[in-house]
């Protein structure tokens, strides 16, 4: 419960309507994208929504002053839980802080306000021939604000990083309301700690991001798609890992199991040559069209030496539509299969991605569930779907138990827990096990000094 | 309302609600979200305060029945879903759950279904609207709803000169003799608000057949949206009767087309109605689909830019899109508009429950039509022509609003 003086106070920074406080209204912020329950206790006390950098400093003061927890949110598209208020206070909504600051075409570098949405940052810098590469699947209504917060990757990760290699500044309000910037636009910078790349990935546990400052590069001239079929899985991994070898690096490298294939065979009426263990999908790019013949040649040649059944050149822009379809309704093709579903992010080195897989397999046929997988195969993230229903009796333990084992799997050949969405709440229990002891107390130790009143998204992490 | 009822409705909520991945794709898309930010107000808002509801997380309350019904109905997340959850049908479903929960759906939904039920009443008010308009008070009727209609003899005159006004309108090549009977559905809206229009569709379908004009009974999309069921099967039930002999039935309103297309989906457990229902839904057709079907040729090509305003209804809600574009396109210099398939902000009572969120996304509506310097802006469902009526007013009459019947 929030006082109403308190109360008061906050709707005079702000605006008084721009604070909501009605339970159903308040109920809107209780959840994300992830598959944490709803629940009453998520509900926060108070919904503030700034437009300002001083608006969000003026509250974070009070909050402190009180002790009343904050969780930061941009559109509530993360899958762990990150922004879901568990112990109430206020929910910081940051949506409406949409102002681009400024394109330095010359430095290549563009600064912006935490809520402007991704897709926008990258359409803004393309204008100008400029590219921002990170692209998370949910980047047309996520919010770069929230992708820094988690460190978002994306499917462009292999060949061009994830949003913590863009981010060169940030403008932060801590937890007492005051505001610091970190990093800046000189590309070699080390005077004090790198507090940027501390703050990417903080789950808004250390501050409130308010404005980024993020490196650009020059945007290729020209992209096509390949899709390509194998027999088998490692098959499809082994011409990965060739082509990289040999330098042949592709912008995208997804690849889908054959629980993936058949998801999207049922859902989109296709017919699938039974034979297909496994499917990737590759994204070129290069300056000219011959560069792309070369790169697409170097790549069948490589898949031929690894039995490719089917090798598909997109010749239009309506086939480079239809063979991303493919992938990008992949979630909810799978979605599709069953009442419920438990989607992962383990992440794991490169070579062990075939093996994982094959680790899945087994935790699946032990737990007697279907586990979809798919996957950024060029960066070894990978996304297991458990399929379940929950309401058969004896299921959700069954489910759990598999979770348990995969995030176990993933540790056990040198992975971790999460690629790109974060720990938030739901991964939470397994983070000691991927740190170790002394690994979470630091993190702990870190969290003290920003937050001493541990206010900032409180419950999150460990 | 018993156990069972509540059972039975929150089942087919939640069978719709569930398959919400909660991603926020229909937070980019959703009109209502566009101009009020704030969760409750988009799909996913909605959806998840359903299945708080069912989970009983939040309880139902007069507050959740404010947020379900502030929805337009149109299907634009719909449309942009990646798991194309039915936010719409949801939303209908529980507005009836209120409606029984509470023994009414409130006074105001209750006096609109009861008059859109009577055609005595429906076809009184249009005679009240005619006598209005005559002595040039209709503009006092608030909401827009007694609107100045720009009839097809002023839009002959102001665009293409009087000589046009004299030609007969040219013959379709279109075999009359064994012809299907063809009967034509009068849209309350149409009917009350826009009578030149109808003349206009009646003339046209006269050019290529003889069409059956019968007394029908409304659609019931307004009893339907606002959980007046029984109401809306009953006159449903109604109409399939009336027009059992017909073979088509042509609709110039978007959302009586649309709505009529759909009655089979309400009868597939009664056995008595489930084939006739799902015969006279496909009997249906828009105005536009159906001449564009038929291969008709517009009366005459004047020389004006014109646009068309796609109605939620139509494109979304029957996949008609390119035949009335077409059928433009030859009766006059046809422009595509930025988001013509944007929502206007009507939504059938939408505008006169919430005219000042309904404004703003006409305003919206209204940019683009100036935009594209269109003379005329062209559209299929009267609520429709009565918003784009309120934005020409607005605009200082930049553009004037027509129904496709008015132009082709």
């Amino acid at each position: 419960m929030i006082a109403d003086e308190i109360k008061l106070k906050i709707r005079d920074i702000v605006g008084s309507e721009n604070v909501l406080d009605s339970n159903v209204d308040c109920f809107g912020y209780s959840y994300d994208s992830s598959f944490v329950p709803m629940s009453a206790e998520n509900i926060p006390d108070l919904v503030v929504i700034p437009s300002t950098t001083k608006e969000v400093s003026a509250v974070m003061a009070i909050a402190n002053q009180y002790g009343i927890p904050v969780t930061p949110r941009g559109t509530a598209s993360g899958r762990t839980g990150g922004c879901i208020p568990i112990r109430g206070g206020i929910s910081l909504a940051l949506h409406r802080m949409t102002q681009i600051i400024e394109l330095d075409e010359r430095n290549m570098m563009i600064t912006v306000e935490a809520g402007v949405r991704t897709i926008d940052v990258y359409n803004f810098c393309a204008e100008k021939g400029l590219f921002f590469p990170p692209d998370p699947a949910s980047w047309k209504y996520s919010t770069i604000g929230g992708n820094v917060g988690e460190n978002a990757g994306g499917m462009r990760a292999v060949k061009y990083g994830v949003t913590s290699n863009y981010v060169m500044g940030l403008e932060v309000v801590l937890a007492d309301g005051s505001i610091i910037n970190t990093g800046g636009k000189a590309i070699k910078n080390v005077t004090g700690y790198n507090l940027t790349q501390l703050f990417t990935g903080s789950e808004g546990t250390l501050g409130v991001i308010t404005k980024a400052i993020l490196r650009l590069i020059p945007m290729p001239k020209v992209r096509n798609t390949m899709q390509l079929m194998f027999p088998s899985l490692d098959n499809a991994c082994n011409t990965i890992h060739k082509m990289l070898i040999s330098g042949v690096v592709p912008a995208a490298a997804e690849l889908m199991d054959k629980i993936s294939l058949q998801a999207v065979a049922k859902h989109r009426k296709l017919d699938i040559n039974p034979s297909i263990e496994a499917c990737i999908v590759l994204e070129i790019d290069g300056e000219t069209n011959e560069d792309l013949q070369e790169q697409a040649k170097k790549i069948q040649i490589t898949a031929n030496e690894f039995d490719v059944i089917e090798v598909r050149i997109a010749a239009s822009q309506q086939e480079v539509d239809d063979i991303w379809a493919i992938r990008r309704g992949l979630s909810s093709a799978i979605g599709a299969m069953a009442p419920n579903r438990f989607g992962e992010d383990i992440s794991v080195p490169r070579d062990a991605f075939p093996e994982t897989v094959r680790l899945i397999r087994r935790i699946a046929e032990k737990n007697k569930l279907t586990i979809a997988v798919y996957g950024h195969a060029g960066d070894g993230n990978i996304h297991p779907s458990v399929l379940c229903d929950l309401s058969k009796p004896g299921e959700e333990q069954q489910v759990h138990d598999a979770i348990d084992e995969i995030f176990a799997a993933a540790l056990s050949v040198g992975g971790t827990l999460s690629g790109e969405h974060g720990i938030g709440i739901t991964k939470r229990p397994h983070i000691a096990k991927a740190l170790g002891e002394a690994g979470v107390n630091t993190l702990k130790m870190v969290k003290q000094v920003f937050d001493p009143n541990g206010i900032l998204n409180p419950g999150k992490i460990w | 309302m018993k156990n069972t009822d509540i059972q039975k409705y929150f089942k087919e909520v939640d069978d719709i609600v569930s398959q919400c991945d909660r991603c926020g794709t229909c937070l980019t898309v959703c009109p209502l979200f566009g101009v009020k930010d704030i969760e409750s107000s988009s799909a996913r808002g909605k959806n998840n305060i359903a299945r708080g509801m069912i989970q009983g997380v939040v309880k139902p309350s007069a507050e959740v029945l404010d947020i379900v019904n502030f929805c337009l109905l149109c299907r634009t997340c719909v449309d942009n879903c990646p798991s194309k959850v039915k936010t719409d049908n949801a939303m209908i479903v529980i507005r009836q759950y209120f409606a029984e929960k509470n023994g009414s759906p409130g006074i105001k939904y209750k006096a609109l279904g009861g008059l859109m039920k009577n055609r005595t009443l429906v076809k009184f008010s249009a005679g009240t609207l005619k006598i209005l308009r005559k002595i040039g008070m209709n503009t006092l009727i608030p909401h827009g709803m007694a609107p100045s209609e720009f009839t097809r003899k002023q839009y002959l005159s102001s665009f293409a000169g009087p000589a046009a006004l004299g030609s007969l309108a040219a013959t379709s090549p279109i075999d009359l003799s064994n012809k299907s009977k063809v009967a034509y559905f009068k849209g309350c809206g149409m009917g009350m608000m826009f009578p030149d229009a109808v003349e206009g569709t009646l003339a046209i379908l006269r050019t290529l057949t003889e069409p059956q004009i019968i007394d029908n009974m409304c659609c019931g999309l307004p009893h339907l949206a606002h959980g007046l069921r029984s109401d809306f099967l009953d006159m449903a039930k109604e109409n399939i009767s009336l027009f059992e002999k017909a073979d088509v039935i042509v609709s110039d309103c978007a959302s009586c087309s649309g709505t009529l297309k759909h009655i089979a989906a309400h009868f597939t457990d009664d056995p008595a109605w489930q084939e006739r229902a799902a015969a006279f839904s496909r009997k249906i057709m828009g105005i536009s689909e159906y001449l564009f079907q038929v291969g008709y040729k517009p009366q005459h090509r004047v020389d004006v830019k014109m646009t068309f305003h796609e109605p939620c209804h139509l494109g979304r809600g029957q996949g008609v899109r390119k035949q009335p574009r077409q059928l433009l396109t030859a009766a006059g210099k046809f422009i595509e508009m930025a988001g013509a398939d944007n929502c206007c902000g009507g939504a059938g009572s939408f505008h006169i429950d919430y005219p000042a969120i309904a404004q703003s996304i006409l305003d919206k509506k209204r940019i683009n039509i100036e935009n594209s310097g269109a003379h005329i802006v062209v559209s299929e469902c009267p609520t429709c022509l009565v918003q784009l009526n309120k934005a020409a007013v607005q605009s200082g009459n930049k553009f004037k609003v027509m129904h496709i019947s008015q132009v082709i």
